[in-house]
């Protein structure tokens, strides 16, 4: 190994390294080794700048990306939550943008944080709202696309989604403590009774937006985002529906989905 | 002043792209001359941040500068991220791209802090030569931006501007000199600041930074989060007796104020710059504030400049 390569792994194993680490100690002075002692202030202080600088940034990337969850949490739960959470997670990006995105399994895994599995989902709800913010862009499709179609085609019509669609599911009642905390009002107490799914998807005006979905909606949903073309679905929906209205439930919810800016390109098979 | 800069691009006076700033820029169009994009930011695939960065880089000059190449490191240059600092640059045409001379990342663990280097002629030998790969793969001479830094190794066998300008020289690359970072490294190193300036190539030296700080007493942080101090002004205009018209911006990455404040705070730049550089033709380049121009009086104190020239 370089001279280099030694003295970086000796300060990232530094950096890494906290009063919870059994080898802290011995990490340190180690890396101690390698600065030189200056006027003003000691070896020691100058490398705890960059041992405070590297915590607080990691720290405040978990405040900016969860800050509902932050909320949730209160001080002491979060300040708990981003230390486990940077220890046992260092980042591999090149982006702050990716370093929270394995909290949400964290926080599934963690002995103290899976007690209560709401604490995951909001961290998981909030990864969704980010990644719907920052998926690609293209041109979407409209109703009268599909109407440009033969109609004897359409059973065989499938459906292309936007990049920002997602569907998110639950157990718990994550995403209303995630809106009553949205307007500084208290949490619903949790609730794991059902689970839920819910619609995030980004629209034409570039904001992030979110619905929640009945079980059919979200099986119809889920249907078209894996393949399934028109007349899959109808014949899906007659699970809830007769054979007359299943149709028209089908198309319905497509044009409100042509409406929201969901669907980028109707397939015809 | 030099008369043979390797590259001739005067962009004038510029500021560090901000999300709080996009809809103010895009609904008022101040005159700044240019941008300066962080890089890292917009290696997404699209949403907001992409659709303001290309609305604002067709209507002003862009450059990019990066926090994550980490080209001091002893890991393999990591090309995925190249590639994806490459196709950034196609698409919106930056002047220039830039990052520091640092390392970030060991082993895949990214610290995302800009650590400094022991300055020796074997990190010399190994910067240059990646910094020659990155330029061969940008088809570009790349910037080179100096850090703040809170310590020395023991290795080190040179001073940070003897490091960096065999950095320059043996990787035929450009330089950003961040005044700020030079007067933090000063204050914590114990050196003369003028004699960094002193030791620079100018025919290198394509950017500026203007920053603030944070002043401890017995150790200054780097934290972007103040305005410019008299101090850092100070320096900037010894750099500019050094180094002639450089393009120069303002970083403020915390404590962010609304544009028309940052905008105030350029002015003063430019206002050194012309007063120090008074027959610079460059300078005359420049647009911004010329808009404003009959409000610029009260804009300026004009208080940072020194009358005496300050010998670099």
């Amino acid at each position: 190994m370089s001279r280099l390569a030694e003295i970086q792994q000796q300060f990232m194993q530094y950096l890494l390294s906290d009063g919870s680490d059994t080898q802290h100690g011995h990490i340190q002075s180690v890396m101690k080794a390698n600065v030189s002692e200056q006027a003003g202030i000691s070896a020691n202080d100058r490398l705890q700048i960059y041992a405070n600088a590297y915590r607080i940034r990691l720290k405040e990337t978990i405040e900016t990306d969860h800050q509902l969850l932050g909320l949730y949490l209160g001080d002491d739960l979060f300040d708990k939550m981003a230390a486990d959470y940077t220890r046992q997670y260092p980042s591999s990006n090149k982006s702050l943008r990716q370093f929270c995105d394995g909290l949400p399994k964290f926080l599934q895994q963690d002995a103290f944080f899976k007690q209560h599995p709401i604490i995951a989902d909001l961290a998981r709800f909030e990864r969704r709202l980010l990644n719907a913010f920052d998926a690609a862009d293209c041109a979407r499709a409209s109703f009268s696309d599909l109407q440009a179609i033969s109609p004897e085609l359409w059973p065989n019509c499938c459906l292309r989604f936007h990049p920002s669609v997602q569907i998110f599911t639950c157990n718990s009642n994550a995403v209303e403590a995630w809106q009553a905390l949205k307007i500084d009002t208290a949490p619903p107490t949790p609730d794991y009774q059902s689970s839920r799914a819910w619609l995030l998807w980004r629209g034409e005006l570039r904001l992030t937006e979110f619905v929640s979905l009945t079980t059919e909606q979200h099986a119809l949903l889920l249907g078209f985002i894996q393949g399934n073309n028109f007349a899959d679905q109808c014949e899906q929906m007659l699970q809830w529906h007769d054979e007359q209205s299943a149709p028209m439930m089908v198309l319905q919810t497509m044009q409100t989905w042509f409406q929201r800016g969901l669907i980028r390109a109707v397939v015809s098979k | 002043m030099p008369n043979t800069r390797i590259t001739e691009d005067f962009l004038g006076f510029g500021l560090g792209l901000r999300t709080d700033h996009f809809e103010h820029i895009l609904q008022h169009q101040p005159d700044i001359d240019w941008f300066e994009v962080l890089s890292e930011n917009y290696l997404v695939a699209g949403g907001k941040p992409r659709y303001y960065l290309e609305a604002i880089a067709e209507q002003y000059p862009v450059v990019m500068h990066g926090v994550s190449m980490s080209i001091g490191s002893s890991d393999p240059l990591d090309m995925d991220y190249l590639k994806a600092l490459k196709k950034l640059s196609n698409d919106i045409q930056p002047k220039w791209i830039s990052d520091h001379i640092c390392w970030t990342s060991i082993h895949g663990v990214n610290s995302h802090d800009l650590l400094p280097l022991p300055y020796t002629e074997e990190t010399v030998k190994h910067v240059a030569e990646r910094v020659r790969i990155v330029q061969d793969f940008l088809g570009r001479r790349i910037l080179l931006e100096n850090v703040s830094s809170y310590l020395s190794y023991q290795d080190s066998t040179m001073d940070e501007w003897d490091f960096l300008s065999q950095v320059a020289e043996a990787a035929d690359c450009l330089v950003l000199l961040d005044i700020n970072n030079i007067y933090v490294s000063a204050r914590n190193h114990h050196f003369n600041p003028l004699d960094y300036l002193k030791k620079i190539d100018p025919r290198r030296v394509q950017q500026f930074h203007l920053a603030g700080h944070s002043d401890f007493g017995d150790y200054v942080i780097d934290t972007h989060d103040h305005d410019v101090p008299a101090s850092v002004w100070t320096l900037y205009q010894a750099a500019l007796e050094r180094f002639g018209a450089v393009s120069t911006m303002i970083e403020r990455d915390a404590n962010i104020p609304q544009l028309p404040a940052l905008y105030n705070e350029l002015l003063e730049a430019k206002h050194i710059a012309q007063i120090t550089l008074p027959d610079d033709p460059a300078l005359a380049r420049s647009q911004f504030g010329t808009r404003s121009l009959d409000d610029l009086g009260k804009f300026i104190s004009a208080n940072h400049a020194s009358p005496q020239k300050v010998r670099a």
